[in-house]
């Protein structure tokens, strides 16, 4: 007789399984029809039935570790055919999310993050800064507005590499963990080899593409991701550009004799649009089902609204400047920085986290 | 009174297309010597019913009526049930299923008339009984099933005498508070109502209720059944007509689960005292009186086991789930878990099962108990192979309980009959190896010693007769409640494991089946099958022999005996399969339509061709429940068969007396077919065990083949379901392809 595993269910993480998007998953009984329609799923590894009963016994340990958790791009498949409507889809966000803060450096961090109570702590801290840097900032009165009046470019960088500094060891320490618990668990991929296949398939969506029920979140999701990355690309080009005086803020829309900051003011711009368009799928998305409605929680609601408020109110900064909307320009411009703040500093423990998760866990995968 | 054969044919719906009627009139009239034969196209209708009650006015008492099935059209040829009738077969069993205008098939149509004359001949009218008949109801237990069926019949007007062992009614129920929904939305557990039925069966002016009562004696016989019963030390005596019995059910025998775990700590309980133990108030560890914070269930706990319960008990899925929501409502924190082999939540229970599903800290997995230990900290540490986790895995918890199934609360008459014969034989004895034999046997049965609960002072047993596992019931897909002792009637637990809401359906069935009983009884006719029947076995008992037959064969021990081994027949006992008939070796046994001469002179009205016509002849004898309508069927359905067959239908294949077999032989009759229904664990006779004791006797007619010198392969016997017509007809076909091959019997022309 092999030796039996000891079994004492987390309470704990099961109801906050139930609190955290999945609803549902105690509805499941092993029927395995997700596991028929589940492209993922193998045959001596049923996926997503053998997750689905490791959750409802609260074997947090194991199921969090599970790489196959993050190979899941939530199609919705499984969730569209279950007999008993356990929504594995939403049950799977549920845990991505347990796992997110799970693994989070410093723990408390992540438990604030998770909650809605926490987000004034989270928005207090950059308003503060900023709030501290417009007041503080050296008066100048140029003939052409520009933030950087009030929020230098210089200090507005070093605050932000400070907190890349401390979103590298966040992430660090978390992924660490993270990494020791997929290897526990039995995922044997070398990381560093499968990172550029694992970022050519989120790059180019492949697994998304595949999915039946959920066309719309192909669109949604790669618009979003790609206009992102233009923009986050952006934003440190241009910072560092602008530090190192090869670039002047403002950027031209169309001056010729400045054909590379013009690109870049464009480029910015097509990048803004793309993401909005994106997100405004995802939203539709969201919005428009009332089971996913249900199952969004705030961990997804904080993600998905920050992004988007970063979005808006960095086209409206743009346009309120242009029309020399003085001092409103300067308002949204203030929320639009403390937004970015939150976004970046709390990536490791917001659903931010995820792009890096999914890429470390395709990687550990070690398959396709 | 001299009796006037009418004889009328009818020759529509095909039978004038096939049959030239005017032929067959010829021989009823001349061959037969009926003194009234008459044709009608359309003999059921109105004009042709209205010339037979002409005639009847005019004279004719007896009835040959030569058109349909004997199966249809009753309602339009129901005349003086006391009268003889007697309905040949034309259509279904000439017209639809032979070739028309044949001379086969005239032939087989003569021959089916000519014996249908004779029978006409050879039945009497049947007289009147007017015996006193009781129509109290009897109820043996009062639980939930006994309950709810004295209620019933009261309610239908009956007088009910309720009888309970304990000192309270309400059985197993009086002690559960909560039970789990019955009702839409079956969802959530509602209060236990049985204290109300409680009332108001114990006020009701129809019931007589006796609590602390047992049975001493029941004697007699439906409609007279005398019951004596001990009243708290005191004697009273009640008459009724009908009895339901429904002593409810014991649970499994745990000390039989110490795989489970049992006895190694008393934290391993079962169901029955998990009940107690959560009516009691707050869930603690019996062992240390420490709270309850986890539990685990242990499904079927020698249930659907070969080793223990062969059978499912159809409610511990249902009470486990009821246990989980209420320790639930106790300590919301606990962790239930629930190991089963399949969770059975038949029907709308299943809402019930997904509420539980849906708990957080339900823990369902399919699995089975392997070990069951006790650890260190006072826990038990139960581990389960093949989970739904895909793996082997212990759960350590504070209460295990195990959910064991229902044992009939019923005595097995024959076994305690058995057992008493043992022991008599252990001491008188012939020989010194019949006692001990006797005293083994004796030593096996000890288990049935007093376990008595009618005290029925039958021949053949004091208790029902039990079916495999101990349940008394008949046939309980076809016949439910019905009992093989003649009007008494199984309900509850006691006939099929159930829950409270079958068993109140139950109660009200047996309750129906009682009434029907007495009011059948009262009118001196048959229960069922045979409901209605007025007719009843005469013994002839001066040329008795004493052999016993009669009295070890019938199925629901309808005769007793004297000292001598006389039969005493208890007529209203009787259900008229004529089963004795059939077993009586002197054929002193009959009824007056229906007797050992009666088909023997039938037999003998068989025309048989001499050999050189080269047109053998084959007798079916066909039990008329099962196969006879498959013949209809297949009739109906115009499958044709060989014209050579002469099929008579018997009430039972029971019924059959060997004499019969050697009479159509030695008369020249080519081969013989019996078709009865199945036998064995899973039968289908009507009368449990006729077509068994058919194809027993069938045994002794090898030695009277001998003795004519004939082949055993012209006797066949099959077992026929009704479903089954479409064999029936290739059955036939090949028996008298077998038949052709070996030739004709010798005994032609004799």
């Amino acid at each position: 007789m092999a030796e039996a595993m000891t079994v004492r269910p987390d309470v704990r993480f099961i109801h906050e399984v139930l609190k955290s998007g999945g609803g549902d998953l105690k509805k499941c009984y092993q029927c395995a029809t997700c596991s028929v329609v589940c492209t993922l799923s193998e045959e001596d590894r049923p996926f997503p039935r053998k997750q689905m009963v490791e959750a409802q016994w609260g074997l947090k340990e194991r199921v969090l570790t599970d790489p196959a958790v993050w190979l899941c791009h939530n199609c919705g498949d499984c969730s569209t055919r279950c007999p008993r409507g356990a929504r594995p889809g939403d049950v799977f966000g549920a845990l991505r999310n347990q796992a997110i803060q799970h693994f989070a450096f410093p723990g408390f961090v992540g438990r604030l993050a998770a909650r809605p109570a926490g987000l004034v702590v989270l928005l207090l801290i950059p308003a503060l800064l900023f709030g501290a840097m417009a007041s503080l900032s050296p008066a100048q009165q140029d003939e052409v507005l520009e933030f950087a009046a009030r929020f230098p470019i210089p200090w507005l960088e070093a605050l932000f590499f400070t907190v890349a500094g401390l979103v590298v060891l966040g992430f660090g320490v978390s992924l660490t963990r993270f990494v020791k618990g997929l290897r526990a668990h039995g995922a044997t991929g070398n990381i560093l080899s499968g990172l550029v296949p694992a970022l050519v398939e989120i790059l180019l969506h492949k697994r998304f593409q595949e999915c039946g029920k959920e066309k719309n979140r192909y669109w949604g999701h790669l618009l979003t991701l790609w206009g992102f990355a233009g923009l986050a690309f952006m934003g440190t080009v241009v910072g560092m550009g602008t530090m190192a005086g090869f670039m002047h803020t403002p950027l031209p829309f169309l001056d010729p004799s400045r054909p590379v900051e013009s690109f870049f003011k464009i480029f910015a711009n097509v990048c803004a649009a793309v993401i909005l368009v994106g997100l405004g799928i995802l939203l539709v998305d969201r919005l428009g089902d009332p089971d996913k409605r249900k199952n969004s929680t705030y961990f997804d609601w904080l993600f998905l609204l920050c992004l988007t408020a970063v979005v808006f109110t960095g086209i409206a900064s743009q346009f309120l400047r242009l029309m020399a909307a003085e001092p409103v320009m300067y308002g949204v411009y203030y929320v639009h920085l403390v937004l970015i703040f939150v976004l970046f500093l709390f990536a490791p423990y917001t659903k931010f986290a995820h792009m890096v998760y999914r890429t470390v866990a395709l990687a550990a995968a070690g398959k396709k | 009174m001299d009796k006037k054969i009418g004889v009328y044919l009818c020759s529509g719906c095909g039978i004038g297309d096939a049959l030239d009627v005017e032929k067959l009139a010829k021989v009823a009239e001349k061959e037969c010597k009926a003194p009234v034969v008459k044709v009608h196209p359309f003999l059921c209708g109105a004009e042709g019913t209205a010339l037979i009650r002409k005639d009847l006015e005019e004279g004719v008492n007896a009835l040959v009526l030569g058109a349909c099935s004997p199966r249809v059209k009753t309602e339009a040829f129901s005349f003086d049930p006391r009268m003889v009738l007697c309905r040949v077969n034309l259509r279904e069993h000439v017209a639809w299923c032979h070739k028309p205008k044949d001379e086969d098939t005239q032939m087989l149509a003569e021959d089916y008339l000519r014996m249908g004359v004779v029978q006409a001949q050879k039945a009497e009218p049947l007289e009147p009984v007017s015996d006193p008949v009781s129509k109290a109801i009897l109820v043996v237990g009062g639980g939930v099933t006994g309950i709810t069926a004295a209620l019933e019949a009261a309610a239908a007007g009956y007088e009910v005498v309720l009888v309970e062992k304990q000192n309270r009614l309400g059985g197993f129920l009086a002690g559960v508070k909560r039970g789990y929904p019955q009702a839409p939305p079956y969802v959530g557990l509602t209060p236990e109502e049985v204290a109300q039925k409680i009332q108001e069966v114990s006020y009701h002016p129809k019931v007589k209720v006796y609590t602390s009562a047992k049975i001493l004696k029941t004697s007699g016989q439906p409609g007279m059944f005398d019951v004596s019963l001990d009243v708290g030390g005191r004697e009273v005596t009640e008459r009724v007509g009908a009895i339901v019995m429904a002593t409810g059910w014991k649970p499994y025998d745990a000390a039989k689960l110490v795989h489970l775990g049992y006895g190694l700590s008393p934290d391993v309980v079962t169901n029955v005292e998990m009940e107690r133990m959560l009516g009691e108030g707050a869930l603690k560890r019996p062992s240390d009186g420490k709270a309850v914070e986890s539990v685990l269930f242990v499904q079927c706990a020698g249930s659907r086991d070969k080793d223990h319960l062969p059978y499912c008990s159809s409610v511990c899925c249902m009470a486990t789930l009821k246990h989980a929501a209420l320790v639930h409502e106790q300590n919301a924190d606990a962790k239930v878990f629930i190991v089963y082999k399949d969770m059975r939540t038949p029907g709308p229970y299943e809402r019930f099962y997904r509420e539980a599903q849906d708990h957080p800290l339900n823990f369902l997995t399919k699995g089975e108990v392997a070990s069951v230990e006790k650890t260190p900290s006072g826990k038990l540490r139960v581990t389960v192979m093949n989970t739904l986790l895909g793996e082997a895995v212990a759960l350590e918890v504070d209460l295990v309980v195990l959910a064991a199934g229902m044992v009939p609360n019923a005595a097995d008459g024959e076994a305690i009959r058995a057992l008493e014969d043992a022991k008599v034989k252990a001491v008188k004895g012939d020989t010194e190896g019949q006692r001990a034999e006797a005293a083994k046997k004796a030593e096996e049965l000890k288990a049935h010693e007093g376990t008595e609960i009618l005290n029925l002072t039958y021949r053949q047993g004091p208790d029902l007769p039990v079916l495999r596992y101990g349940f008394p019931d008949s046939h309980f897909v076809c016949f439910p409640y019905e009992t093989r002792r003649t009007g008494i009637y199984a309900a509850g637990c006691v006939r099929a494991p159930m829950d409270t809401s079958h068993a109140r359906e139950d109660a009200a069935g047996a309750a129906m089946k009682a009434i029907q009983c007495v009011e059948l009884a009262s009118r001196g006719q048959a229960v069922h099958p045979r409901a209605g029947d007025l007719s009843f076995p005469s013994f002839f008992l001066q040329r008795c022999t004493q052999c016993k037959r009669c009295t070890e064969e019938c199925p629901f021990g309808t005769l007793d005996e004297d000292e001598k081994g006389t039969p005493k027949p208890n007529p209203y006992r009787c259900r008229r399969c004529g089963i004795c008939m059939g077993a009586c070796p002197e054929r002193i046994i009959s009824f007056k339509n229906y007797s050992v001469d009666m088909i023997a002179s039938m037999i003998k009205a068989i025309e048989v061709p001499p050999e050189e016509d080269e047109k053998p002849r084959v007798l079916v004898f066909m039990c008329e429940n099962d196969a006879y309508p498959a013949l209809d069927v297949a009739g109906l359905n115009r499958v044709t068969y060989d014209p050579n067959v002469r099929v008579i239908p018997l009430r039972c294949l029971g019924s059959m007396n060997i004499v019969w077999i050697a009479d159509a032989l030695s008369g020249g009759i080519d081969g013989v077919m019996l078709v009865g229904c199945k036998y064995g664990d899973d039968y289908q006779c009507h009368f449990v065990r006729g077509s068994e004791l058919a194809n027993r006797r069938l045994e002794n007619v090898k030695e009277t083949l001998q003795r004519l010198q004939l082949e055993s392969e012209r006797i066949e016997v099959h077992q026929l379901a009704i479903h089954e017509y479409g064999k029936l007809p290739g059955l036939i076909d090949a028996f008298m392809e077998k038949i052709r091959e070996m030739g004709p019997n010798p005994y032609k022309g004799f």
